[in-house]
């Protein structure tokens, strides 16, 4: 019955609500017993809101009583610890913030709640969302349900690690390089990096201004959809939030994708690959051949530019950090505080030109999206990577799939489409034109509903 | 002034004195190897060719990405 009900969809929870078969309360206590049984192996949550949630709950039965219809209402969910809470601790994943109470909820925490979500707590972080996870970090890190002496990708690794292993049903991510589709890749889950200024940013510590999103992780497209709902539009409080109206995002779910143009751009993305992601993605475009859509190549030659992202991250990472980190480099991870450091290292005319590649990349990304509705590629070149390899200080940072698609601000899915021989997660990328997120949902979630790959359940 | 292809050793500690960051010895050829790696796409830049600067995706309501 516990995984019935931890595994269950918003859409399972909303309908079993509603015809009284099972209460916020009985689902809360349900998944608050499993973080209790589960989370000591694997350290997704940093800060537990038992009370809070309970009492959320309550009222999410009460106001089922009187007929509300709220998609969300009752729904469990917890936000990475760098979106903002009011009075419940917000650490950012850093000694210098471990005992932070911030006094405003981010907007994304505020809109979750006026849904009537059940706020279970705060999911642990890489610190100050830096993609890796580094060596001197100051918390437990998480480790990835499907393999504990694998990572569970990040920076959202408390989000990933807390969805694969039925602790929440939704959950926040950010992603500045790949940090919600990283860790949704890694747990075989769902996750949706919004188009840039789709979802507000207000009360989310930045990493890189330029390159920063937020947005929705899941275990299915329909629930990142129902969630994606509930955090989208415009936000005065963010100066990059966009007043384009939104969408609905279900009710085109189960519309057919025959006839959907789908582009393969293999250079860069299959550099270094390994074989079974190879073969996993192949399988994916059959797939999605046979329901209808039109697969051919594309050509972005600009991809080969990505490592020089890098440079902004270093450079904009630093400038928001500058004075904490001379003031208290104590308070940093050893390597994180190098990371940042090497920020201050980058000229102003390399910065420059890493944001005229970027250009450049942006202009060849929407000549080929006016051909075809959507890019498909592989998420990561690896699976997840093991504790032991992430943590060697030498570790670099490794060649993304995910990077292009943040300096282009497309809006960009993550979901699982295969998996190792030795069981560990492998995950389908697709991006599309700005602000049509409903595409690329829909073309998702035929994909997943053609498959049975969101179904496994990892072993913990 | 174009600096050497590669970051040189000497070059980096430039750039530190600069920004008046210190990053201890050991870890130096590691810095090193990070920015050279993502330097390397610079290196390849026709500057007289590539598009006008955009600092940031910008998008108009109804319309296509717009990169200026």
């Amino acid at each position: 019955m516990s995984d019935a009900i931890a595994y269950a969809t918003i859409r399972e929870l909303g309908v079993r609500y509603r015809q009284r078969e099972l209460s916020p309360v009985e689902v809360t206590r349900t998944l608050l017993g499993r973080i209790e049984q589960l989370d000591p192996l694997l350290h997704a949550f940093i800060t537990l809101t038992a009370d809070r949630a309970m009492a959320d709950a309550r009222a999410a039965e009460a106001a089922l009583q009187h007929g509300d219809a709220r998609p969300l209402l009752g729904i469990p969910v917890a936000h990475k610890d760098i979106y903002c809470t009011r009075g419940i601790r917000t650490t950012g994943g850093s000694a210098l913030l471990a005992d932070w109470l911030p006094e405003d909820d981010a907007t994304c925490v505020r809109r979750w709640q006026e849904a009537g979500t059940v706020l279970l707590g705060k999911l642990i972080t890489h610190e100050f969302a830096a993609g890796l996870q580094l060596p001197g970090h100051r918390f437990l890190p998480a480790r990835n349900p499907w393999n504990l002496a694998h990572i569970p990708g990040g920076s959202s690794s408390g989000s990933g690690a807390a969805l694969a292993a039925g602790l929440v049903v939704g959950a926040t991510g950010s992603d500045t390089g790949g940090s919600i589709r990283g860790p949704a890749a890694f747990c075989g889950i769902v996750g949706l990096k919004p188009t840039y200024g789709r979802v507000s940013r207000a009360g989310v510590l930045p990493l890189s201004w330029t390159l920063d999103h937020t947005g929705p992780m899941a275990r299915t497209v329909e629930d990142c959809a129902y969630l994606l709902q509930a955090m989208a539009g415009p936000d005065a409080a963010d100066p990059a939030s966009s007043r384009v109206p939104v969408e609905d995002y279900l009710a085109p779910l189960d519309w057919a994708i025959r006839g959907v143009h789908i582009g393969v751009p293999r250079a860069y993305f299959f550099d270094g690959i390994e074989p079974e992601v190879a073969q996993a993605f192949e399988g994916a475009l059959t797939t999605l051949r046979g329901l209808g859509a039109e697969v051919h190549d594309v050509t972005i030659p600009s991809f080969h530019a990505t490592p020089a992202f890098l440079l902004i991250v270093l450079a904009e990472a630093f400038a928001y950090h500058e004075r904490d980190i001379r003031e208290h480099p104590e308070l940093y991870g050893d390597v994180l505080r190098e990371r940042i450091l090497t920020g201050a290292l980058v000229t102003a005319a390399e910065y420059t030109q890493a944001q005229r590649l970027r250009a450049q990349l942006g202009h060849e990304m929407a000549e080929v999206l006016r051909d075809v509705d959507v890019l498909a590629t592989p998420t990561t070149p690896t699976p997840a990577t093991p504790f032991t390899l992430a943590q060697d200080p030498e570790f670099g940072f490794p060649r993304s799939n995910m990077l292009p698609f943040n300096a282009t601000g497309l809006p960009t899915l993550a979901l699982p489409c295969g998996f190792t021989s030795a069981g560990l997660p492998l995950s389908l990328q697709l991006a599309g034109r700005p602000f049509e997120e409903g595409t690329v949902l829909r073309v998702g979630h035929a994909y997943e509903q053609a498959t049975t790959w969101h179904t496994r359940r990892p072993p913990v | 002034m174009r600096e050497a292809q590669e970051l040189t050793m000497e070059a980096l500690h430039a750039r530190m004195h600069t920004a008046g960051v210190t990053i201890v010895e050991p870890r130096l050829a590691m810095v090193r190897r990070l920015l050279d790696d993502a330097r390397a796409p610079l290196r390849t830049l026709d500057t007289h060719t590539i598009k006008s600067v955009e600092p940031a995706v910008r998008f108009a309501l109804g319309q296509e990405t717009r990169h200026e």
